[in-house]
């Protein structure tokens, strides 16, 4: 039996506006299982990124617990959660979120300047990285000078080179045309499927999600 | 790659903001290493004073004189090496060639003496003591007023009438940088023995000692003052530093002026570092929201932030610096030292300044960035990756 990755239990959040009350999950109970591909629909303004934010411990709930690949985020300090991200969590954004003044290799490197590897070691992760999503050959090149798949896949390569447990994807085909949205959606099934990475992606796109082995929808803060 | 390579490339993300910064505290730097070069050569005299010479002069004024019989007495006093006595002549140079030089009529026996980091050859000054009409000049007044040794020099007074005829017997040299090269000195028997000077016939201006010890200089000034203190004309005696610093008196207000001023250059040049610090991260908000979504702490932002800011101040601060040296030092100064010496005879920037100037742009620099890296440092990831500027 595959082991639960995520678990979040009676997951309530809260916002303020002002001295209103929004509350945007109510008591959520969600078990991810380890090496699955979840993909996570609704209207806007249901609470997709928020529960994605809570997951990738961006954010923390107003009530209830989280466990992540066996952490408690609940009980974290922001240092923590810091330390955990980098070493647990894989970021891939809808707009990609490139640093624009460093190379497609250094944005890769950007996760590694957390760790204790030399150089070296982080040259060979960045290349490794690279090769997987297929841009071993513009490591060289600048955010501006790709196009909008291949910044794509350079943060993918940035999400996976630290060899994290879980990928958490928002919109990630959202800025896309089809053909790149395609070939981004290859990319993260491989992953799961070959390098049995966890992913769970926030998408509005019907396209998008069926490519996930698992869809959920959430409406007004409660899974359906 | 490493987290500098990323602090520094971010550093030219904006390039003209960038160069507009730096040219700016660039601008600040040298105004302010200005400032405080004026300030510091204004007081250059005072600093350099010796510690072992004091002044007397008349109690109720300078321009009140003194019977030379207080000399003898000077001399007399515990403590006192050696005295020596001058005269203002207010000297002018009829040609108009120098706008203003000191002339004083000094003792021809004592005053090298007593003022012994002015340095004449031994054989102009045994010719200055065997010409009654001799003079002696600085070197640089010598060398703008055209003259040698043996010429013949006409001068003019604001206090004595006509023209006064000398002849160069000496040129003297300055072992340190403080002392004005520009005086002219005549002597003080010649000018006392002329009838266009009979109103301060017999009278000094003031009076200079040099004393065994300068640690008891107070005391030693206080004795002199009592020993004149029963005779009509009382003294005032005081260190050669404070006698300096009392002719200064008239220019405290100038030079607190640019004290308030060198205050505002450094608020100013806060305002511009922190102006451009605040636009920049204000448009990586949502890029530190991804730092710090990817594993870096507050920590690093901050860093990343204050590292900016300084850099930005020392690259501005060293740019002044080397422009400082090379338009004050190399430029203004020896030009001011050599047709103002008067006011100015030693106008550089002192490594104490340009030290100064850039450790005051490195603190301005975290000062400038501390408030954006703080904020910066609390916004909550989501909130951050949220900001599209």
């Amino acid at each position: 039996m595959t082991e639960t990755i995520v678990a979040l239990s009676g997951i309530e959040k809260t916002f303020f506006r002002g001295k209103e009350a929004i509350h945007v999950l109510d008591n959520l109970d969600l078990d991810v299982p380890g090496g699955s591909f979840e993909a996570l629909m609704g209207p806007s303004g249901s609470g997709k990124s928020t529960l994605l934010n809570i997951i990738a411990g961006l954010d923390r709930p107003t009530r209830g617990t989280v466990k992540v690949a066996g952490a408690d985020l609940t009980t974290m300090s922001d240092k923590q959660l810091a330390r955990w991200r980098s070493q647990t969590i894989g970021f891939v954004f809808q707009s990609f979120n490139l640093i624009p003044v460093l190379t497609a290799a250094q944005n890769v490197e950007l996760p590694l300047l957390l760790t204790q590897l030399t150089s070296a070691q982080r040259k060979a992760h960045v290349a490794t990285a690279l090769r997987i999503v297929g841009l071993e050959d513009r490591m060289d090149h600048y955010p501006r000078q790709l196009s909008g798949g291949q910044e794509q896949r350079v943060a993918i390569a940035r999400a996976i080179v630290n060899d994290p447990k879980i990928i958490v994807a928002d919109e990630p085909t959202g800025d896309l045309d089809r053909k790149s949205a395609d070939d981004v959606l290859t990319l993260m099934d491989r992953l799961n499927k070959e390098l049995h990475k966890t992913i769970f992606m926030v998408t509005h796109d019907p396209a998008a999600a069926e490519r996930a082995s698992v869809q959920r929808r959430l409406d007004k803060g409660a899974l359906q | 790659m490493n987290l500098a390579t990323y602090a520094r490339r971010n550093l030219f993300r904006r390039r003209g903001r960038t160069i507009m910064t730096v040219v700016a505290v660039m601008v600040c730097v040298l105004i302010l290493c200005l400032l405080r070069t004026v300030i510091a050569a204004w007081n250059a005299g005072a600093d350099a004073a010796s510690t072992d010479r004091l002044s007397t002069r008349h109690k109720v004024s300078i321009t009140m004189q003194l019977p030379q019989r207080y000399i003898d007495e000077l001399r007399q006093v515990p403590g006192v090496k050696a005295a020596t006595w001058a005269n203002w002549f207010g000297a002018k140079d009829p040609k108009e060639r120098v706008p203003f030089f000191a002339g004083f009529a000094v003792d021809v026996n004592s005053w090298f003496d007593v003022q012994d980091e002015m340095v004449v050859p031994p054989d102009q000054l045994a010719a200055w003591k065997a010409t009654p009409s001799g003079a002696i000049l600085g070197d640089v007044l010598a060398r703008t007023l055209g003259v040698k040794v043996g010429d013949r020099l006409v001068i003019t007074s604001d206090i004595y009438p006509g023209d006064w005829q000398f002849t160069v017997s000496g040129i003297y040299t300055a072992k340190r940088k403080s002392v004005d090269r520009n005086t002219f000195l005549l002597r003080w028997d010649f000018l006392n023995n002329d009838p266009r000077a009979v109103y301060s016939k017999d009278h000094l201006g003031w009076m200079v000692s040099r004393i065994s010890d300068a640690s008891h200089s107070a005391d030693i000034s206080r004795q002199i003052d009592a020993r004149f203190d029963i005779h009509d004309d009382q003294t005032l005696t005081m260190t050669e530093r404070q006698f300096a610093l009392s002719f200064l008196g008239g220019f405290a207000a100038i030079l607190s002026a640019f004290d308030l001023v060198s205050l505002v250059i450094l608020a100013i040049m806060t305002l511009i570092l922190a102006n451009t610090v605040a636009m920049s991260v204000r448009e990586r908000t949502h890029e530190y929201g991804v730092l710090r979504a990817i594993g870096f702490t507050p920590a690093y932002i901050r860093g990343f932030i204050l590292g900016e800011s300084v850099l930005v101040a020392v690259v501005g601060g060293l740019a002044g610096i080397a422009v400082v040296y090379l338009v004050v030092n190399q430029g203004i100064g020896p030009a001011l030292e050599e047709n103002m010496s008067g006011l100015f005879p030693y106008f550089r920037a002192s490594a104490q300044v340009l030290i100064g100037a850039l450790v005051a742009a490195v603190v301005l620099g975290v000062v400038a960035g501390a408030v954006p890296a703080i904020r910066a440092g609390r916004l909550k990831v989501t909130d951050a990756l949220r900001r599209i500027d």
